[in-house]
Order: structure tokens, then C-alpha cells, then sequence
């Protein structure tokens, strides 16, 4: 079962962060909603871990500014509705259904906002963003860097590295060299640069 | 199994390029598929360091920005790429300066490489372009002076080889010359020796000097101790000199003889140096002088030994004699 728009809708407040519900999620709830996920409550852990993190995903892909926020407000209504005895078949494709949901309510609330100060775009916003220095980053990343195979390393320095052309001769050189077709080297890259900004980021905490 | 989007298609969708039906079919595809959602993943990747780098176009660019750094966990994404973009750089100028013929293919490294100049400030090109230099410069003086050292050292290696080569010669010739002075004192006291015996008679009565001083004994080659045939020498009492006629082989061309004799307990009776080949009426013999009263009544040896020219020493005969006293 899809999810409703506007039974949704009307659960929200204007909180210009988030669009959130005075429900709150219970124990009880969560559990039910696990118990959607799978019948073996590891696994459905696993798949809420999963979902959650596609959940931010999507609103990261949506532009919306508290994406984990975003996520939670959604995980907490498919709680509720599970709760209130609604039966969730396909509950990949019903959270991403509430998720547009809420998404909507963002814009909205998005909008509101850029009305009020109509004189300040998102976009200038967005673009007004200083970087950090990049050098506490890039210390922090050779640290990890220096945790990794020697394998490891040539693939996450040899991967990313180059313009488009050379970036695909050098990918073309790896798969090669590692003996790997393409799209696995791709995932076995994707998953190591995940890894290292995690490690990044725990550096980062101790500086 | 539903093909896989194209690259070009995801980047749209991240851009915030697509019709809204079409950016739910890559969302709805992505949250059922995990292979669509790991493709969305890498071209996401792919997209920031495009923007780190400064490839993309204004239009994209500012459509990334919108998109891209408008959450906090984006932007940590971004900031990531910034520090994973820098530590290549570094990465690939040291494997550069380490490795000119490395993996990377030549046009592939001068491509990186403008994309570096081109992805940075003019500040920091300027930096590079000096730092460059200094570290050009920095490598042909280190280079030069590796060279010169290397073959500084290598000259320095040669002398003292040569020195070396040079003291070691030094000493052999002194060896050598020590050598044949103490040959030469110890002939000399041998000498000597002889003298005192042949000067002895002059001293004695008349009536002794009827008999010789000197007794005159040919040893043979091949006469073994074992073989029971050791040659007998009688030698009166008053004999002051055995003079040894000892036979060689008419081949054995020697530069000189030595020659040690052993009394049958093995103790050394007397040995010479130096001594000559001569010819005698039954073929070439060496002539040894030995004062009688060193020969007590026994069984001896007498070992001869050749020098070569080259200084070695090989045995040319063992000759085996008997002494009796009158």
C-alpha cells in the first residue's frame, strides 16, 4: 500500500528544519516496523540500517538540506502507520513513498521561506558556502590512507585521479592490473573512498 | 533483469536535470536494485570530483552547488573530494619524480598534470612553478654532485687499491730480502763453521796429519730406509768434514737446494740453503759440506728439496745413511 499524501500531510508542523509529527516513535512502534522488514529481527535490522541509509540518500539527491532529518521524520511515520495496523508489503518502495511525501513538505517549507526573504536565494546561499582548509582533511586522509593496503592505496589514488579521458584510461589500467572487470573495481572503489571519509571524519574528531 | 542507466542520464538526475517522473524511475529503481543504486553512488563520486576539480561547466556547476552544498553531509562529501584530489596530486608528482616510466602512461601524467595547474589557483601555480624549479635545480645539482662524488670516490677507491697493491709488493720484496739475509748469515755461520773445522787440523800434532779432514761420501738417489741398503759411512775420528756428494736426476733444474738432515728420531742435524747443482763424472750432483762431529754413530736422512725460480719448494729426493765411528 502506497502512502497517503494527504494523511500524511496534515501530521506535519511548520518547522522550517524538518517537517515533523507530534506523534512519536515508541518502542512498540519500532518494533512493528522491524517486524515489516523481516520475520528475523537481525535481518530486519540490517534492512532498516539499509533503508535508512537510502532514505538520506534520496533527499541528499533531492537537494534538501537535513537529509538525516529527513529520514528520521520518514522512518517515524512508516512506524506509525505500521503501528496503527497498516499492512506493508513492499516497504523499500512504501518509505520512499512517505519519503516523497515529506519531501514535498520540504519544498514547501523551502518555498515559504524563499518568499520571505525573497531577496536570498537558496541558490546564493548554497553557493555563499566557504570550504574548510583542506589540509587537516588531506593529513587526516594520508593517516588512513596508511591503514590500507598497499593495493588499497593504488586503487583509491589511481581510481579518482585524471580528467575524464585519462580518468577512463587509468580505471581501464586498474581493471588490468587488479585482474577485475570494471563495474566491480567501481564498487570495490565506491566502497573503499565510503570507507576512508568515514576514517576521515573520526580523524577529523581527534584533531 | 532492467538495463542499467547511462552515466550521462544519472548525472542529470543528480544535477537536478530530469522531469520529476524520470527522476522517481531512477529513485524507484535505486531503492528495489542494489546495483543501480552502487551506479548512482559512483557517478555521484565521480560528479563531486568533477566540481573539486573544476571541470564542470558554469551551468552545471552552479546547478551542483545548488544540489550538492546545500546539506551538511554533502558538503562533507565535497570536502572529502578536496583531500582525496590533493593527496593524488601529491601521490602522482612523487611517483613522477620517483618513477619517470611508471604505470601511469606519459600523455596520461602531462593530462594530470594540467588538470592539476588547471584546478588550482594562481597563487598556488605560482608556488608550484617555483617549487618546481627549486626542485628541478635542487635534483641536476644533486645529480651533478652524485656523480662527481661517485667518481671521486671511485678514483680514491682506485689509488688505494693501487697503494695497497703497491705495499703489498713493498713487503714481499722485504720479506724476501730478510729472507735471503737470514739465509745469507745463517750460510755465512755455516761457512764459518766449516772453516773452523778445516783450520782445526793445522792445530793438531803431525802425526794426525797424515789422515784426511775431509771425507768425501756420495749419496745415490732411490736408497730407501726400509729397502735395508741404507748406505754406510765410516768416518774416522779424525775427520773434521763430510763432504756430501749427493746425485740428482740430470731434469732436476733447480734455481737452488735445500737440503735438511735428520737424525732417525727426527731431529734436524743441519740444513742448508742456496746450495748449487754441479756436474759430476757420474752426472749432475749438489755438494754438502757437514761438520763430522754433528754425525754421532745412527741413521739419518737427508731431504732435498728444489727452488724454483718462482720461490717454491719440491721435494727432489730423501736419501738414507748410516754412521759409524771409528
Amino acid at each position: 500500500m502506497e502512502a497517503s499524501s494527504d494523511a500524511l500531510a496534515e501530521e506535519s508542523t511548520s518547522n522550517t528544519r524538518s517537517p515533523r509529527s507530534r506523534w512519536v516513535l515508541t518502542q512498540g512502534a519500532f518494533d512493528t516496523l522491524l517486524a515489516c522488514l523481516d520475520d528475523n529481527r537481525d535481518d530486519a535490522g540490517r534492512k532498516y540500517v539499509e533503508i535508512r541509509k537510502n532514505l538520506i540518500r534520496f533527499f541528499e539527491w533531492r537537494g534538501c538540506p537535513f537529509p538525516e532529518d529527513h529520514a528520521d521524520e520518514t522512518i517515524n511515520r512508516v512506524a506509525r502507520r505500521a503501528s496503527e495496523g497498516e499492512e506493508i508489503r513492499n516497504p523499500a518502495g512504501y518509505v520512499l513513498g512517505v519519503g516523497r511525501l515529506v519531501l514535498l513538505e520540504v519544498y514547501k517549507e523551502r518555498e515559504k521561506e524563499h518568499r520571505a526573504l525573497s531577496e536570498l536565494s537558496h541558490t546564493t546561499a548554497a553557493r555563499s558556502y566557504d570550504f574548510e582548509e583542506v589540509e587537516p582533511r588531506a593529513e587526516c586522509l594520508k593517516h588512513c590512507l596508511e591503514g590500507q593496503t598497499a593495493d588499497n592505496r593504488e586503487l583509491i589514488l589511481q581510481y579518482y585521479h585524471g580528467e575524464a579521458a585519462a580518468k577512463i584510461e587509468n580505471r581501464k589500467k586498474l581493471s588490468e592490473r587488479f585482474k577485475t572487470p570494471i563495474n566491480t573495481l567501481r564498487m570495490r572503489a565506491l566502497r573503499l573512498r565510503e570507507r576512508l571519509q568515514v576514517c576521515v571524519g573520526d580523524c577529523l574528531k581527534t584533531l | 533483469m532492467s538495463e542499467p542507466f547511462d552515466e550521462g542520464f544519472i548525472t542529470r538526475y543528480l544535477l537536478g536535470d530530469l522531469p520529476e517522473q524520470e527522476q522517481i524511475e531512477i529513485e524507484d529503481r535505486a531503492f528495489t536494485d542494489a546495483r543501480v543504486m552502487q551506479d548512482v553512488l559512483a557517478v555521484e563520486a565521480d560528479l563531486i570530483d568533477e566540481y573539486v576539480q573544476g571541470r564542470l561547466k558554469d551551468r552545471e556547476r552552479r546547478q551542483f552547488e545548488t544540489r550538492f552544498l546545500a546539506s551538511a553531509e554533502r558538503r562533507q562529501k565535497v570536502e572529502f573530494a578536496r583531500a582525496l584530489a590533493q593527496v593524488a596530486r601529491e601521490s602522482v608528482l612523487t611517483e613522477t619524480i620517483r618513477r619517470p616510466s611508471a604505470a601511469i602512461a606519459p600523455a596520461t601524467l602531462w593530462t594530470a598534470l594540467l588538470a592539476t595547474f588547471r584546478s588550482t589557483g594562481p597563487a598556488f601555480r605560482l608556488s608550484l612553478a617555483a617549487a618546481s624549479l627549486v626542485l628541478v635545480v635542487g635534483l641536476t645539482w644533486l645529480t651533478v654532485h652524485t656523480l662527481r662524488v661517485r667518481s671521486e670516490l671511485a678514483q680514491a677507491q682506485s689509488e688505494q687499491q693501487d697503494l695497497e697493491g703497491r705495499l703489498a709488493d713493498e713487503r714481499a720484496r722485504s720479506q724476501k730480502l730478510a729472507d735471503q739475509l737470514q739465509g745469507e748469515q745463517q750460510q755465512r755461520e755455516r761457512d764459518q763453521e766449516l772453516i773452523r773445522e778445516l783450520e782445526r787440523p793445522r792445530e793438531e800434532p803431525a802425526n794426525d796429519r797424515s789422515q784426511s779432514a775431509i771425507l768425501s761420501f756420495a749419496l745415490l738417489p732411490g736408497v730407501s730406509r726400509s729397502g735395508g741398503s741404507a748406505t754406510t759411512l765410516t768416518i774416522p775420528q779424525s775427520t773434521r768434514l763430510v763432504r756430501f756428494q749427493i746425485g740428482i736426476q740430470p731434469g732436476d733444474d733447480y734455481k737452488s737446494f735445500r737440503v735438511n738432515v735428520l737424525s732417525s728420531v727426527g731431529r734436524q742435524i743441519w740444513a742448508q740453503d742456496n746450495l748449487s747443482a754441479r756436474s759430476g763424472r757420474g752426472g749432475p750432483l749438489v755438494l754438502l759440506s757437514v761438520p763430522a762431529r754433528l754425525l754421532s754413530a745412527g741413521e739419518y736422512e737427508l731431504a732435498l728439496k728444489g727452488v724454483t725460480d718462482d720461490g717454491r719448494t719440491e721435494d727432489v729426493g730423501y736419501y738414507y745413511f748410516k754412521v759409524r765411528k771409528n
